[in-house]
Formats: C-alpha cells, structure tokens, sequence
C-alpha cells in the first residue's frame, strides 16, 4: 500500500492498433441508427398533413421581428455560399462539410414562420442543391438536399417554380434502388411542388413523376405509404384528368388502394382516401373501377370505425364522388336490402350527428345523391332515423348545409323520372314531411340568394302547391310566405327563376285565389 | 471477540482458518456494527498490535465506508450517517491518533479511513472541527505525524468537493501544504506528500490562483520542486504543473518560459518517469489550445471566454527539436507490448498534438529530421524518421502534406516491403494508414492514390499482410484507411478491381495461425467491415457471395466444442467478430432494395445462426448478436415478427443481463429496432416486454446508464402498437410519473449528474411523446386526459429549472406538441393555465438550435389548433 490511489496519467498513444476503435466506432453507429429512426418515425407523424382539417389555423408571427427576419435573410445567403465552398472543397472530410453545410441551410430554412425561400433562391440555392442530388451521392446528403428543397418548394408558388431544374433528379431518387428515407424526402419535396400550381404539377407528370410515385405505395411500409400517398394526390388533382387516369392504370394501384384502405391506420388510410377522393372526382374511368372494387364497402367500414376527422373527410367525400360518379354504385353496390346500404345510411348518420360541420355538409350530399336513386332508395331513408336530423339541420344548419338537406327532402319526394316527363310525386313522403314542417325552410331558401338554392326552393313549393291532397297546398304556402318569397323573382334576372315562379304565382294564385273563402 | 486473532487469521494461508475467521469477523459485523468499528478502530490505533491485524482493522473500515458500486456506495454512506454518535466519535478518536503512530503502514490506512468519513461528513456540516485540528499544530510535530497530515489533507481534498470547504480553510490547507512542498523542509518524506496533497488540492485553488501574490508563490515552489533531488518529488512536480495546465491555462503566459526550460531539461536528462510528466505538461497545453482554437471556429462573434495565449507557436522551434530527439530513444520490440509507454511514444504523441495545434508551421521544423535519417543504417533512426512524418500528418494543410506524401509513398510502400527491422515496417505501415486516413479521399483534388499507384499500394498492402502479425496488423490498419476514403466515391469504386484479393487476403489472414496476437484478427475483421461498408453497387454481387462464407465461418465457430478456457475466450472473440462482419452486411445489402430481395433468402439461415450465439455467454458476443439482429429486423419489417417465437426468450433473457449491463442496453436499443420494423405485429410480445421493461426500471442493481433508452423504448412500444398500448397505460404512466417527480430538480448534483438526469429527463419525454403519437386519432384518447395536468406539471417545473440541455428542450416541446395534437380541445384549458405554453414555448421558438425551433413550431401549431376548436 505504498502509493495507494496515486497513479500518473497515461494518453492514449498516437500510433495503435485500428481494431479497438473501429469496433467501438461501429458499434456506436449501430445504436445511432436506431435513435435517427426513431426521430424520424416521430417527425412523420407529426408533420403529417398539417392543416388539411377545415379548422384553418392562424399562426400568428409576433415572435419574429423584422430585423431577425433581416439577419435570417443574410444567414441563409451566407449558408448558400458556404455550401458552394463545401462543393467545392475536395480535401478530407469533405462529406462532413457538405452534410453540415446542407445542415445549416436546412435548419435556416426551416427556421420562421416566414421561411427565408427568396434569399436562398437569390443566393442560387436550387442549382446548388441539384448538384447535391446527383448520382451517387451519400444518402444522407441526399436526404439533406431533398429536404432544403422541400422547404423551398413549400413557399409561395412563384418561388416553387425555382425549383424546376431540381424537379427531374428528386423523380430520379424516387426509384427502388434509392433508401426508403431519401425516397420519402423526395417524394415530399416533389408534393410540394404539385400542391401549388397545375403548370407544375403538368411538368412533374412529364417528367415521370407518377410512375415511381404510385410504386412507392405499393408495399406496406406505413410512412412510404403515407408519403407517397400524399404526394400523389397532390399529383393528380387536376383539373386535367389525364394523371388520375393514369394513375388507376398503374399495375397493383387498385390493389393496393384496397389493401391499405383495409389493413392500413389511420394516418396511412387518410393519404390513400385523399387519393381516391381526386381519382374519383376526375377519372371516370378510375371511378368505374373503384366502384367493381371493394372500395366503396370498405370506405364505409372506415367511416363506421374511425373517429378522426382527418381521415373521415377523405373518405365520406370519396364516398359521395362515387356515388354521384356512377349509378352502378347506387343501383348496384348500395342497392336495397343488401347490409352494406344500411350501413352506408348509418354513417351517414354519424356523420350528420356529428359535431364537425365540414362532415354533416359532406354526408348531406351522400345522402343527396343516394337520395336521388330509386324509390326503394328513397324508402330506405325517408324510414331511416336521418329524416328528423335532416329536418332539424334544414331549420337550423348554416346555409350550406341547408341546401344539401333541401337537395335530400327534395329527392325523398318525387320518383326517379324517365325521359322529360314532370317528376312524379310520393305523396306519402311529401305529406309527412310537409306536416312535420319542412315547409319554412324550403321558402327560406327561395329567397336566399343563392340561385341553385332557391330553384330548389321553388321547386319544392311547386310540389306542394301541386301534390298535397285536397287542394291545401296553397293554403301552406301563402301562411309561410311563400308568395311574398316567389314576388320577389317578378322582375329576376335570371329568366328561369323568373318564369318558374311567376308562373307558379300566376297558376296557384291567380285571380280566382281565395275566392272560395269568401 | 478476539479481534486480533480474527484479523491474523483472515489472513492466513490456510483456507480453512482463514473461512472460519472471516465467518466470525462477518457475524460480529451483522450483529454489532458500532461495536465492530469501534473495535476495529482500536486496533488499528493500538501500537502494541500486530502490523498485519491493525492494516487489515482499517482496510476493513475503509471497505464499510466506500464501495465502487454506485448503489451499494450510497447505502454504506447513509448507514454510517445512521450510526449511534457516540460511536461515530470513538472511531474518529481512534484514527486521528493513529495518524501519530510510528507504524507507517498503519498511519497510512488511517489518512484514507479519515478521507473517507470526512467525505461523508464534510457535505452534511458534520465533523467541522477535522481541518482545523489537522492544521493546529502541524508546524510542531515530528515529521512522521505532519507526512501522515499532510496526506491526509490530500486524500480529503480528493474525497469532498471544493464547495463544502469555505475559503478560510482552503487558504490554511494550502499554506500548509505548500510549506510542506518548500525546499527548507529537509524532510523528503514530509515534501512528497505535501507535494502529493498540493496535487489534489489544486482544484480548491480558485480563489488562489486569481491572487498575483499567492499564484506566484505557488508557481515558484511547484517549479522549485521539480529540481529536487527526489526522482518522486520531481514526478509529482512535473504532475502538478500537469494539472495546472489543465485548470488555470490562462494564468500561465509569465511562467511558460521558465517552464519550458524546466521541462526541457527533464526530458532531457532525468529519468523516464519525470521526462514522461514533463511531456505531459506540453501535450496538455496543446489539448487546451485546440479545444479554444476549435471553440473559436464554432464562434463567428469572436467573443469566446477563454483568450489563445499560442504558447505552441511561440514555444515551436524550441519545441520542436526536443521532441524529434525523444523519437530515438525507442524500447525493442514496444510494438509487441499492446500496453507499452516510453519516452519515445510519448514524444511521438505529441508531436502529433503539436501539428494539430500549430498546422503548417511545424512542417519545415520536421522535413529536415526526417530527409537526414529515414535512410541512415541504424533502424532507430529510419524508426524515429518515419515517426516523425506519422505523427505530422495530422493538422497540417493538404497543400502542405499533399507533395511531400506523394514523393515519399514510393519510398515507404518500398520500405514496408524491404526494410529489415520490423520496427521500421511496423511504423511504415501505420505512417501509410496515417496518409490515408488523413489526406486521401475519393474526393481530394490531387489524390494521393490514382489509377498510377493504386495498384502498387494494394498488392504491397496485401503482401504485408502476410509479415508478422504486428506488421500485418498495420497493414490492415492502412488497408481500412484507404478503404475509408472510397465512402462517397459514388457509383464506380477504384477499389472495386482488386475487391475480391483484398476480401480473400483479409480472410486468409484471420485464418493465419498467429491471428490472435497483436490483435490481427480483429483488425482483419474490421477492415473488412470497412471494405464492405465503403463499397458500391458493382461488387454487391460479391458482398452477397461473402453471406454465405461469413455465415459458414459463424457455423464452424459455434461447431467447436470441448474447448480450454484460454479457446473459449478466442471463440466468443471470433464470434463477435463474425457478428459484427454479419451486421455490416446486412446494413449493406439492406439498404438497396435489389441486393435486400436476395441477400433475404439467407434470413432464416442466418437468424437460426444469431440464436445459437446465445448459447455462448459472452456479452461481447451477445450484444454483437443483438445488434446484428437489429440490423436484420430493420431490413426484414413486418414479415421479422416470424422470428420471434424462438427469438423471443433471448430478447427476454438479454434484457435481464444486469451484470452485462452493455447487453442490457444494447437489447433494449434492439426492441425499439423491432418495434419500429413490425408495428403491431409485435403485440403478442409487449406483455412480455413491457413487464420486463417496467421490472428494470425499478430495480436498483441495474446500471444507471440503462435507464434512459429503457424509457425511450416505452415510446418506442407505443408508437408500434398505437392504443392497443391501452392496457399497460396504467403501469407505465405511473412509473413515468414517480420518474418524472424524482428527476425534475437538479440543484445540488454537480455536471456529471446533471447531465445524466438530462438524460432521464429525455427518455421520460420521448415515452410520452410515443404514448401521445401512439394513442393519435384514436378512440381511446380520452384515457390519457388524467394524466396530461401532471405532464404538463412536469414540464413546467423543468422548465423552471433552467438547466435543460437542447436535446430535453427539443423532446420537452415535442411533447407538449403531442399532448395538445393527440387530446385536442380536452386539454386547452390546462395548456392555456401551463406556463410551458407561454414562456417555454416562446423562448424554443426563439432558440439558435433549429431543431427545438422545429418541434416549437410544431407544438404552437398543435396547441392554436387544440385551442381554436
């Protein structure tokens, strides 16, 4: 015990072996990996779709004032060059510097609420980042240029369309031989793009980016999907339907359209609901296949079990797209007696009773076009608990979902017609729902401004003056106004309106009106 | 009992006695504790006792005071806090008169006893009188007493922190020990301890240090002191100023002179010992000036805390040539001792500091040495010339390094092939390695290696290969090095013609019979993970076809049976080692989608393989195993969860491996793996997982350093199984919460502790977020509304706390982020009370460190959301 706890400092010396700390080294990397997974994993969720819901979101800036905003400029100028410099750098680690360099510009671009998108482009920051993309290139650089542009590609559209040279090797890393990780930073930059504008989203489709985009969402991995999912749809929203028919064509796209729609969550689900709502709203010939598919069963399963808002908007108005798309799925998939249709009619009653406005407007229109099918159809509603919400909602909803209501009741009460022959009424349905006061509202709306709305309530009235038994309708309509409603189109503009209910006018309440109560 | 006989025989050469005797002196421990440290106390203060009973009476004390074992430490304190007084006196009694005993041995077990119960005390205000009584009448004792004093005070200044000792008594203590230290005090005994306690005391030196007058004194007796004629007294001098250095660089600018001709005269002419220290200090002032020199880098307003005093600039060429002379003074045959340390490496080492401090300037000082000796007859000089250019090539620019490499690579790869010293080749192989590794990239601007040499190099590396294992393993060294630089090559790899000979000469020497020395077979495996790693598309095929021989190789060293001990060590090493090669592979083949599909047909084989590693108990071999299976998940996803009926019971095993706690730790990493790749596939498993999950973290006897990523993992279920986690919500929030509350302060834990409850800190944070993002959309958010007050508590009182570190800031935010994303308006009114909404989320929204900036921005974004519904 001479020298107890006194030991001299030794270092480590400059030359030993490799193994030691190349095992170590590798080792460290591993566990690395999994926590960058894990940051990841929780990033997506989180950025997933921010703001799709109808609540718009006011994200006040007070934080920023405008000298950081100035300095926020210069720091990103700066970033550009030193990521120019880095470029240019060939010594040793000169993948750290331009990883970090990419680094640096990623974060100042991610910075503010007003991201400095103008600066970077001012400094020459997409041919730059192009350059970073090119074959070959580590992913994580990759992935760090990928990035920077899709920040970029998320300002104001003029800014987006900067991105143009970037936009053919972004498709190019979309490929399977690309990570999962580098593809989805891609695909999402690219998205980006294809929100904005349609001249972009024609140059994106020019250049192949559907293809590689609709591959993506074939296997099951869920943020793959997710992303992919999303991007497409941004992809495909038209107005020009080409790329939605183009897109149901790709080989296993319906099949997997209908395996993540059954198996996938609920986030995964909401991206592939987005697509379908722009699939059906544009390509006939996707809506035809989707209708033969499982599509429309499933999408109301989903309805019935999912409580997110996100992903039920999605669904109901692909849900209605189709419906109104193609009477196969009326008269077919959704036909009488079958469970699926009684299903279908109870989530639409969720959905009425629902506290999101965005949602009762989207099943009325289901409802409405359900509504306008057959009168087994009409049947299987008018006996359903919907009628009294639907009453309720027609009294008391905001106006437009007061028209989608009127478009149902409307429906419930006339026959599907053939040929041009004046629609033929229910008189069963009209009766009750005028006794359970439907009336007022129908009036209320003829004297909306709205033109399509008040056709509907012209409409509405000429069914009472003309069906309800013994003569009463009259009478109905003159006690809630409806005459003083219907003078107001005497000198209309629009001539229709104007003959429709002068005429009405003229036909029920002539001179001979009342005549008999005297 | 008889204590003394007890003690003799506990030492005893015969087993039996020896038993017995421990036996008694542990039932006198369990049945009268203060009666037993009292006695043993005695003991060791009696004079008239053995020498043998009374040092092991006060190592036996020392060991009821003290363990190594953080959690066992913490119990023997509070059981001496816990002890009757009166008892607590008479120990104390017994060992300060010890400290007069004429027993060296016995004196000397006494200082650190002392030590140890004034570490204990000290902190809690208990004891106040020991300084002082220590101090009172140093100056009139005879030497032996003031030695034993002295070397107290010193191991008490090692023992408590600065802070519970007030200035007045570090002033006293210092005095008296730099009196002790004082060329008057003829005394060589009494000079080294206080020598040694200055040493120790230095950290209390502050206030000192910052006083012209007494900085000055102290400086002029530690120099005085390295010119004793004791060769210890100078090593703890030389230590000393060592550690000054280290602590008070920026005082040192009117000493450094005098210092460098101190030290240059030791390194010099005085023994290796002194020399080794009088390096050190040198070496020290350069880790200090790159560490200022690099925090300028990261600082662009210029306005860093500590000033660069360039004392290796200035003192270069004087520096310089000292050091080159070092290098001829090497050992024969340090290259085949893996724990030697000499004069000459030392020198070399820094050397090598010294270029990474100063860059270019040292280039002109070193060429000369070098061109003089590399060709000289004497292999200590071609040894010491080719150190030299080793040591340099770090630091220096590539337009400095870049002409002088290129011409002497012809020179060395001949060298390596032809030199007759080993020595020579050893250090020539490392000096290749160190070219490559610091100066030749596939994207270096006038490479080093082109199409011209490249062929050159490999075929003289390969055949070095073959040279005996010290040199081959530098050669493999120089091998993984130039493998590196290929990393971003792109598309097509230089390295891709000879692929195949380097593989095959990389297995043939792990073959080699003396693979084991030098350890030439670890580094042939790593450099082959190297060349694996760095490779491109064009050799995947070859890649794959090394599956199946890695694979073979596994088999065959599982196969092996009835091994010695000394086999069985190499075998679990070999089968680490293959492990690890098989995790690089799958890394590799598992990251392109083509290479996946076929290397997957492999996947069952090579699982059935990781699951026989098991059987083995090493934990190097288990956590290599584990984390190839890491890797083997991540590439498999959902279709892994085929494996887990039989793999399932080693995950479980793994995560019970508390004496491994690395296996521990690395198994937990590997269940978040899992999670991530099969997502509620792995639902069968989480009753399992979660109990042994929540099992770990309330035992004591676990490492602490497992904690943090066992919470993580929490998240990491939850994420994976969204609210089927439902079940287990109960147990793991409330083991979150007890967590939660324990770590929420940190005032009164210093750096290290602090930094470590950070740690915990984030590992409980991201279990929330997981559970939060799991439980997202769900219908069953609403059994997480209870819990979010004592969250959002949480989040605020650390807040407050304002010691959070950026990475518990970023996953702090994140959280309340979660909490307002997954509960929505069924939490806006206690987000709205929370100040973490306001004044935490403002100050993440203004931080410089983009990543909080983006988890605040989320979280302001969930929060407007949660509260506009």
């Amino acid at each position: 015990m001479a020298d107890p706890g006194f030991s001299s400092t030794k270092r480590d010396p400059i030359k030993s072996s490799v193994g030691n700390a190349a095992g170590i080294r590798r080792r460290e990397h591993a566990v690395t990996v999994g926590k960058e997974r894990r940051e990841s994993l929780v990033r997506a969720k989180r950025l997933c779709r921010v703001g799709i819901s109808d609540v718009e979101v006011d994200v006040e800036s007070d934080m920023m004032i405008d000298e950081e905003q100035s300095i926020l400029e210069s720091q990103t100028s700066l970033a550009v060059q030193n990521l120019k410099s880095a470029l240019a750098y060939q010594g040793k680690g000169a993948m750290q510097k331009r990883v970090g360099a990419l680094q640096k510009l990623r974060r100042l671009l991610s910075r503010s609420e007003f991201p400095p998108v103008e600066s970077a482009l001012k400094a020459g920051a997409v041919a730059i980042l192009a350059q970073c993309l090119s074959f070959g290139s580590p992913d994580e650089q990759l992935l760090e240029a990928a990035w920077c542009l899709t920040n970029i590609a998320a300002g104001n559209p003029e800014e987006t369309k900067a991105l143009l040279p970037a936009l053919p090797l972004l498709i190019a890393h979309l490929g399977e031989k690309s990570s999962s990780p580098v593809a989805e930073q891609c695909a999402w930059a690219l998205g980006n793009v294809a929100g904005d504008d349609e001249e972009l989203r024609n140059v994106l489709l020019i250049q192949g980016a559907l293809i590689p985009l609709a591959r993506m969402m074939l296997p099951y991995r869920r943020s793959t999907v997710r992303t992919a999912a999303w991007a497409l749809s941004n992809l495909i929203k038209g107005p020009n339907p080409k790329a939605a028919n183009e897109l149901i064509c790709v080989d296993g796209v319906l099949d997997a359209i209908v395996r993540h729609l059954t198996k996938a969550d609920d986030e995964s689900a909401t991206e592939v609901a987005w697509v379908v709502v722009y699939l059906s709203a544009l390509s006939n010939i996707a809506t035809s296949m989707l209708v033969k598919s499982d599509v429309l069963q499933l999408l109301v399963n989903r309805l019935a079990t999912s409580n997110s808002l996100q992903l039920m908007i999605p669904v109901l108005r692909s849900l209605g797209n189709l419906i109104a798309g193609d009477s196969h799925a009326t008269y077919t998939v959704l036909s009488p007696g079958l469970a699926v249709t009684d299903n279908a009619i109870q989530v639409m009653i969720k959905c009425l009773k629902s506290e999101q406005r965005v949602l009762k407007k989207e099943a009325a229109w289901v409802l409405s076009n359900i509504a306008a099918g057959s009168v087994e159809h009409k049947q299987l509603i008018y006996s359903s608990e919907a009628v009294p919400l639907l009453l309720h909602l027609l009294s008391a909803a905001p106006f437009d979902i007061r028209k989608e209501v009127a478009y149902i009741l409307g429906n419930l009460c006339v026959a599907p017609t053939k040929g041009d022959e004046k629609s033929s009424l229910i008189l069963e349905h009209l009766v009750s729902l005028v006794e359970k006061g439907c009336l007022p509202g129908f009036i209320d709306l003829v004297r909306s401004a709205d033109i399509e709305a008040a056709r509907l309530g012209l409409q509405f009235i000429e069914l009472v003056l003309r069906g309800m038994p013994n003569g009463k309708g009259p009478k109905l309509v003159e006690q809630e106004d409806g005459i003083e409603a219907m003078e107001r189109f005497q000198f209309h503009e629009n001539e229709d309106l104007r003959t429709m209910a002068n005429s009405l006018v003229d036909k029920y309440f002539g001179e001979d009106y009342g005549l008999d109560e005297l | 009992m008889e204590v003394t006989q007890a003690l003799l025989n506990a030492q005893s050469i015969d087993g039996t006695v020896r038993k017995h005797a421990e036996e008694s002196l542990r039932q006198f421990q369990e049945q009268n504790l203060p009666g037993f440290l009292v006695s043993l106390s005695g003991e060791l203060a009696s004079e008239d006792k053995p020498v043998d009973s009374r040092k092991l009476a006060g190592l036996i004390l020392k060991n009821a005071l003290d363990a190594k074992d953080e959690n066992r430490k913490r119990e023997l304190v509070q059981r001496w806090l816990s002890l009757d007084s009166a008892a607590k006196a008479q120990v104390k009694a017994c060992l300060l008169q010890t400290l007069s005993s004429l027993v060296l041995e016995a004196r000397s077990t006494a200082t650190q006893v002392v030590a140890k119960i004034a570490g204990i005390e000290l902190p809690q205000k208990q004891w106040p009188e020991l300084i002082g009584s220590l101090l009172s009448n140093i100056h009139q004792v005879p030497a032996h007493v003031k030695q034993a004093t002295l070397e107290t005070l010193g191991y008490l200044c090692e023992e408590v922190s600065h802070e519970v000792v007030d200035q007045d008594q570090v002033n006293k203590i210092l005095t008296a020990v730099v009196q002790g230290m004082n060329s008057s005090e003829k005394n060589n005994d009494v000079r080294l301890a206080a020598t040694r306690a200055l040493y120790n005391a230095l950290g209390f030196a502050q206030a000192n240090f910052s006083n012209d007058m007494e900085r000055e004194y102290i400086m002029r007796v530690v120099c005085e002191t390295t010119m004793s004629p004791e060769v210890k007294i100078r090593q703890t001098a030389f230590e000393c100023l060592v550690s000054i250095a280290a602590m008070y660089y920026v005082k040192l600018a009117p000493y450094i002179q005098d210092i460098y001709n101190i030290t240059a005269k030791a390194v010099r002419g005085d023994e290796e010992s002194v020399a080794l220290q009088a390096i050190e200090f040198w070496s020290t002032i350069c880790d200090e000036e790159t560490d200022i020199l690099e925090e300028y880098v990261g600082d662009t307003t210029g306005d860093s805390d500590i000033p660069c005093f360039y004392f290796i600039k200035q003192a270069l060429p004087a520096l310089v040539p000292l050091l080159l002379e070092t290098l001829l003074k090497q050992e024969e045959d340090q290259d085949l001792d893996e724990g030697a340390w000499n004069i000459a490496m030392a020198g070399g080492t820094c050397l090598g500091l010294v270029a990474r401090t100063t860059g270019d300037d040292i280039v002109p000082l070193v060429m000369p040495f070098i061109e003089e000796n590399i060709t000289k007859q004497d292999w200590r000089q071609r040894e010491a010339a080719t150190y030299a250019f080793g040591s340099i090539l770090e630091g220096p620019s590539p337009d400095k390094l870049v002409p002088l490499v290129n011409h002497a690579l012809p020179f060395m790869l001949s060298a390596l092939v032809k030199d007759p010293s080993n020595h020579v080749k050893d250090t020539t192989a490392w000096t290749l390695g160190r070219m490559f590794e610091f100066l030749h990239s596939s994207i270096v601007g006038t490479p080093i290696i082109n199409e011209g040499n490249a062929q050159q190099i490999i075929t003289v590396l390969l055949q070095s290969m073959k040279d005996v294992p010290n040199v081959a393993e530098k050669a493999c060294g120089a091998l993984y090095f130039l493998a590196q630089g290929y990393e971003d090559v792109g598309l097509t790899s230089p390295i891709t013609p000879f692929f195949q000979e380097i593989v095959q000469s990389l297995l043939t020497v792990t073959h080699r019979e003396d693979a084991t020395e030098s350890r030439l077979r670890t580094a042939a495996y790593e450099t082959l993970n190297e060349v694996v790693r760095c490779s491109t598309d064009e050799t995947a095929p070859l890649v794959l076809q090394l599956v199946a021989v890695i694979m073979m190789e596994l088999h065959k060293c599982l196969e092996a049976q009835n091994l010695s001990s000394d086999e069985r060590e190499k075998q679990s090493e070999l089968t680490g080692l293959l492990c690890g090669c098989l995790q690089v592979i799958i890394q590799k083949l598992g990251s392109s989608e083509p290479t996946k599909y076929v290397f997957l047909q492999y996947a069952d084989q090579i699982m059935g393989l990781f699951i026989r590693v098991f059987a083995c108990r090493n934990a190097t071999a288990h956590e290599e195993a584990m984390l190839a299976i890491g890797a083997l998940a991540y590439a498999i996803g959902p279709d892994f969860a085929k494996y887990l009926p039989e793999f399932y019971q080693f995950l479980e095993a793994d995560l019970q491996n508390f004496e491994d706690y690395q296996v521990c730790a690395v198994t937990v990493g590997v269940v978040g793996d899992i999670c991530r790749a099969l997502e509620d596939k792995i639902l069968p498993y989480c009753d399992g997982i979660m109990t042994q999950l929540l099992k770990n973290l309330s035992s004591d006897n676990l490492h602490r350093s497992v904690k943090p990523p066992l919470f993580s993992c929490i998240g990491d279920i939850a994420l994976a199984i969204g609210d089927n986690f439902n079940k287990y919500l109960t147990y793991a929030m409330n083991t979150l919460q007890i967590a939660a509350e324990m770590y929420a302060h940190t005032s009164g834990f210093d750096l290290e502790m602090t930094e470590y409850i950070n740690n915990l800190r984030n590992g409980i944070l991201e279990a929330y977020s997981g559970i939060f993002q799991g439980f997202k959309n769900s219908s069953k958010t609403q059994f997480l509304i209870p819990y979010a007050s004592h969250i959002l508590h949480f989040l605020d009182s650390i807040y407050m706390e304002k010691d959070m570190d950026d990475v518990v800031m970023k996953t702090a935010i994140g959280v309340l982020g979660d909490l307002a994303d997954t509960l929505g308006s069924n939490a806006a009114s206690l987000i709205q009370q929370s100040l973490s909404s306001r004044d935490f989320l403002n100050e993440c929204l203004t931080s410089d460190d983009h990543m909080i900036k983006e988890s605040a921005k989320w979280a302001k974004l969930a929060i407007s959301r949660a509260i506009s519904v």
